[in-house]
């Protein structure tokens, strides 16, 4: 099998590829995408981060965002999988919305393609109020997303909210601000921080 | 199954996705599915293009060299331009471009770096003062279209079977060399004739050239008729050589480019040697290093250090070149020619000092000597024959 990014044949298998999942990157590109485990507070919203926003990941991310190579989802979730698996149990799962036009020329939800595996339960009723696309913004348009999200739907117990890259944390505080008075328990994961 | 924008066929590179297979080779450059259409760019070129000037004449050798790709080209063939650094490449080009721009057809000028192809752009828009000269490069390409077109390699692929003429050069250098993905890409935005020019023939491009029709033209002097500058071999301990470079460049009374091995080298160097001298530094994603370039070609600094992002394509006059040698994997035989290259490179005064320190004896080095002496041998035989 080839490695995804470097298109070298992988020869050398880590213990736990052997044993549990086949990683879809040879261990020379695994080890460049900087793993660091973080939890960060916004506001009230408890969050987790896995990767560093740096070098190979933001390669790859990008790659599989802007080029649309679908081929790459099964990467990001290599190893947290059982993790969060385990850690949300009886959680269900919400999606950050991305803009439609994107989604169209895409082809497929970014975002949902790599949690999708997860088989949470997930909520619908979740829009965008203005279809706005957050790529090449700065500071200050982005801050508009904030107030940008509204949840019609019936109340809910536990909600994990879940996106690829949090930089200024505001989609995720817009989302969290439009569901937090109809659920008991509310927490975020995303991809990297940068 | 073919991709049909860099024409690979091995079946494991295609992924079925959503909206349909597409090939992950040149994924890079934003998926194109199996079976989508191209899009070709068609723009007009205006009427009254293609008188040019320069500011300075040209040697008869250059001329001859110019016409002698003129006529290939309009015999059909591909033509290999290999000339020494510093012989003029462009200005040899000229001549075929104009040709083909008054004919109304498209040409374009593909460059491996940024840095060089805004300087290009420029020094185009001097020659073709009619013309409009478009220059396309990472964060800039907005405006597609334009009488000559001057890119990077990496952005041909917005232009899919578009120019009549497309000049390759610095074929062997980094990102081309060795790249097939890039290669053919290149090569399918071209319907027509392609020139490839370089100062330095490699192993890659010499098979590669073998499976096509071509001619080649050559030229070993620069348009001073000078022979080019020899470097000069310093081995000694690493520590000591930075001792050296010290005294190197104490005595120096012109500007001067230190090329490292690594960022972080060139870094260090400029933080120990920036409280003696004035001086610079420059390396691929610093942010500021176009400012840093512009203010040394203004002679703010004295000196400059720099990997190997300085090492092709870009003119300073009067300047001297020390090489910090450190590994055979940082640099190689062509890209020690295209360094000391850069010596020399102003028309009245031909004259510079190219320096290489190095703590081991390694053949690289001996091989680039050998081939600036081999250059300089095949131009004195040349004078003396006549």
């Amino acid at each position: 099998m080839k490695c995804l990014y470097c298109d070298n044949e992988i020869k050398d298998y880590s213990l736990y590829s052997l044993l549990f999942e086949e990683d879809k990157l040879c261990l020379k590109c695994r080890n460049k995408m900087n793993f660091h485990h973080q939890k960060f507070k916004l506001e009230e919203l408890e969050v987790e981060s896995f990767y560093e926003y740096e070098s190979l990941f933001k390669d790859l991310l990008l790659q599989y965002k802007e080029c649309y190579d679908e081929a790459l989802y099964k990467i990001f979730l290599y190893k947290i999988y059982d993790y969060i698996k385990l850690k949300y149990i009886g959680y269900k799962i919400i999606y950050v919305p991305s803009s439609t036009s994107k989604l169209s020329q895409r082809g497929f939800n970014h975002i949902k393609k790599i949690y999708e595996s997860l088989n949470f339960e997930e909520i619908n009723g979740l829009e965008m109020i203005e279809d706005i696309s957050q790529v090449a913004k700065s500071y200050k348009q982005r801050s508009r997303m904030k107030t940008n999200y509204k949840y019609t739907g019936k109340s809910l117990n536990k909600v994990l909210i879940v996106d690829d890259v949090c930089t200024s944390g505001s989609s995720l505080m817009g989302v969290y601000d439009a569901i937090k008075d109809s659920c008991k328990v509310c927490k975020a994961i995303v991809l990297a921080k940068t | 199954m073919e991709c049909k924008r860099c024409g690979n066929k091995d079946p494991t590179y295609f992924y079925k996705g959503s909206k349909g297979v597409y090939c992950r080779k040149c994924v890079s450059f934003k998926r194109i599915l199996l079976n989508e259409e191209l899009n070709k760019l068609d723009y007009d070129i205006s009427k009254e293009a293609g008188e040019y000037h320069f500011d300075y004449p040209l040697t008869r050798y250059q001329l001859d060299s110019s016409l002698k790709t003129l006529e290939y080209l309009k015999q059909g063939y591909d033509v290999l331009l290999y000339c020494v650094c510093g012989a003029g490449k462009t200005e040899i080009v000229v001549k075929s471009i104009s040709s083909y721009i008054s004919r109304g057809l498209k040409v374009c000028y593909a460059i491996s770096r940024r840095e060089v192809v805004i300087e290009l752009a420029y020094r185009f828009s001097k020659i073709f003062t009619n013309n409009k000269v478009a220059s396309v490069y990472g964060d800039h390409h907005n405006d597609l279209t334009g009488d000559l077109i001057v890119c990077t390699t990496h952005q041909l692929f917005r232009y899919y079977q578009t120019f009549d003429l497309l000049i390759l050069d610095e074929v062997d250098a980094f990102p081309l060399s060795g790249n097939e993905t890039l290669m053919n890409i290149a090569i399918k935005a071209c319907k027509g004739n392609i020139v490839y020019s370089t100062a330095t023939l490699n192993e890659f491009l010499k098979t590669y050239l073998s499976k096509r029709k071509y001619k080649e033209v050559s030229l070993y002097v620069r348009p001073s008729l000078k022979p080019l500058i020899v470097p000069k071999v310093i081995y000694n301990l690493n520590i000591i050589n930075i001792i050296y470079l010290e005294i190197i460049l104490r005595r120096m009374t012109n500007q001067c480019i230190v090329f490292v091995s690594s960022k972080k080298l060139c870094k260090t160097l400029y933080i120990i040697f920036k409280k003696m001298f004035s001086c610079t530094y420059v390396y691929s994603d610093l942010d500021i290093r176009n400012e840093n370039i512009i203010k040394f070609k203004n002679k703010e600094y004295k000196y400059i250090f720099s990997t190997t992002v300085l090492e092709r394509g870009i003119t300073i006059r009067d300047v001297n070149v020390v090489i910090l040698y450190d590994r055979d994997l940082a640099f190689d035989k062509s890209s020690l020619i295209q360094m000391v290259g850069r010596v020399g490179r102003n028309y009245k005064n031909p004259y510079g000092k190219a320096y290489i320190l190095s703590s081991s004896y390694s053949r690289t080095i001996r091989e680039c000597v050998n081939e600036i002496k081999r250059a300089n041998n095949i131009y004195e035989m040349s004078i003396l024959r006549q």
